[in-house]
């Protein structure tokens, strides 16, 4: 493949404690194409995800051998800076999960974090998100109510909105609509569909549907082990490794 | 299940139902004791205390006589353990909150030393606070300190400290690890986190966790006996004595005179009204506090 990637993976493997989760992985994140990865519960999805901006050294007894490369820097480099890296990585979680504030507040944490006090310039920001998110016509009018308040679809938008306001170059999804009706799926979908010719999308489902219809690129992980990668309409139209066709076939899941 | 009803599984039956309704009937009455007993205790001390229970009792400092007066009132006790009170309450959170952030943000959760802290936490809760008491009255003793509204309130602050921490150590627990991880994942720092996001959405618990701790601190007699003195004005700098409400029970009730023994019931109805006060407040706050918080 000849896709420009900015984001490497360079053999990988993470263990907790005695157990292996991922197998040295090998792995170049195309830019501004959305990458997939699927794969059995359980097979070290998120794991995977969580390593790309170091979530993971927040959990205990996790181990971490190889490189992650970002635009040719290790990220686990003992002098990298972790919060840098996170900003430039947003995360959608699997259950969105606003903050204790109000919708404002949610949106403009990240440029609050970077020292932006104009409340001028923090309005144009938390607006211009809102809208990118999809979400600005349905809460334009209660900025300042709680977000716990919003639905959950809203507030799968709000926190997209939250990590786009950070201004990342790479968004991390963990399976982001499996808390979603299929509505809100919908809309969040689309948003990540528009938003990839300006950032890099990796994402972790199980839903196959969702991969076929998102990804550009797809990545099987199983038991660890990175099995196939290659553009959608190969992997998953006619995959090379059986295990890959079982998969997608849904005779193992 | 079985589904066949044979003579020996409908005996079975009974037999569950009646243990079943002892255990219930158990449960009730112990529940209608935790209310008896509070109801008993109010009932007791309101009729005791209602001869003595005058508007003077807390707008005026004692009249003649030593601080066990016949007349006037308690205001200088009431003051003064609002004193102590506040400012051991202040003392400790200034030691406790960060102590706690500490243990919830910085060190993992297995770690060693948190254990540790928890431990020694969890013995200082258990000491007795006439020991705390003891303890104050020693170092005073050392550096030659007289019984003060300083040392009072220093002493009131160890007993409240262990409680306070716990509390607080036990709602920042609750909070979700996604949360964080969320908050992370935007750059955020662990101080960052600790600050903005996490002391946000334990605000109603610390709230509550303070207030338990002051009506803990309100209600302790044994911290202030030596340590905080006793005065029949109205304490004005931190070096002087300072009266208390549980000390103000405590001698007026050792008064061979039925009249002051009778305000020595005023007292501990004044005393029990603050703390149901607090309580109430406690509740009434921690509902209003939570409209931000992430279930």
């Amino acid at each position: 493949m000849n896709q420009p990637s900015r984001l490497r993976i360079e053999n990988l493997n993470v263990f907790y404690g005695q157990n292996q989760v991922l197998k040295d992985i090998s792995l170049a994140l195309p830019d501004n194409r959305i990458t997939v990865i699927i794969g059995p519960s359980g097979c070290g999805k998120t794991t995977l995800l969580k390593s790309l901006n170091r979530l993971l050294d927040e959990q205990e007894g996790v181990r971490v051998e190889g490189r992650v490369l970002l635009d040719g820097q290790d990220i686990y480099q003992p002098e990298a800076d972790i919060t840098l890296i996170r900003k430039r990585m947003g995360l959608l979680s699997q259950k969105p999960q606003v903050l204790p504030m109000s919708i404002y507040d949610n949106v403009a944490f990240g440029p609050r974090l970077l020292g932006l006090r104009d409340r001028r310039v923090l309005d144009g920001l938390v607006e211009k998100y809102l809208r990118l998110a999809g979400l600005w016509d349905e809460v334009k009018n209660r900025l300042q109510e709680p977000a716990a308040r919003l639905s959950i679809g809203q507030q799968q938008r709000l926190c997209l909105a939250r990590g786009l306001a950070v201004e990342p170059e790479v968004i991390l999804g963990d399976e982001p609509t499996s808390a979603l009706d299929p509505q809100s799926s919908r809309n969040v979908e689309t948003q990540l569909l528009s938003l990839k010719e300006n950032y890099t999308i990796v994402l972790v489902t199980h839903i196959l549907r969702q991969a076929k219809r998102l990804a550009d690129y797809v990545a099987f992980l199983y038991f660890g082990e990175l099995i196939e990668f290659g553009p959608a309409s190969e992997v998953l139209v006619s995959p090379r490794d059986p295990r890959t066709r079982a998969y997608i076939t849904g005779e193992i899941s | 299940m079985n589904n066949q009803p044979g003579h020996q599984n409908s005996g079975r039956l009974r037999t569950r139902l009646r243990v079943e309704s002892f255990f219930k009937l158990l449960m009730v009455v112990s529940a209608c004791l935790v209310l008896a007993s509070l109801v008993l205790i109010l009932a007791i001390i309101l009729w005791k205390s209602l001869p003595a229970l005058k508007l003077s009792m807390i707008t005026r400092n004692p009249g003649s006589g030593y601080y066990l007066g016949r007349e006037g009132g308690i205001l200088n006790a009431i003051l003064g353990s609002l004193q102590v009170v506040f400012g051991a309450t202040l003392l400790a959170l200034a030691i406790a909150l960060p102590a706690v952030v500490f243990l919830n943000s910085y060190l993992r959760r297995k770690s060693r030393l948190a254990e540790l802290i928890r431990f020694a936490l969890d013995v200082l809760w258990g000491i007795p606070s006439i020991v705390y008491g003891a303890f104050g009255f020693l170092i005073m003793i050392t550096f030659h300190l007289r019984a003060s509204l300083l040392a009072g309130l220093i002493t009131v602050a160890l007993v409240e400290l262990p409680i306070l921490s716990r509390a607080l150590d036990e709602t920042i627990k609750l909070v979700p690890a996604d949360l964080k991880e969320a908050t992370y994942s935007l750059g955020a720092s662990r101080w960052q986190t600790a600050t903005r996001v996490v002391l946000r959405q334990t605000f109603p618990g610390l709230v509550t966790a303070v207030l338990m701790a002051m009506g803990r601190g309100l209600g302790d007699a044994a911290a202030v006996l030596f340590t905080a003195g006793y005065t029949d004005k109205i304490t004005t700098s931190l070096l002087q004595p300072v009266a208390t409400l549980p000390l103000a029970i405590f001698f007026q009730l050792n008064s061979p005179f039925p009249e002051v023994q009778q305000r020595a019931f005023a007292s501990a109805a004044i005393l029990t009204l603050l703390i149901l006060l607090i309580s109430l407040a406690s509740r009434s706050l921690s509902r209003r506090l939570s409209r931000h918080k992430i279930r």
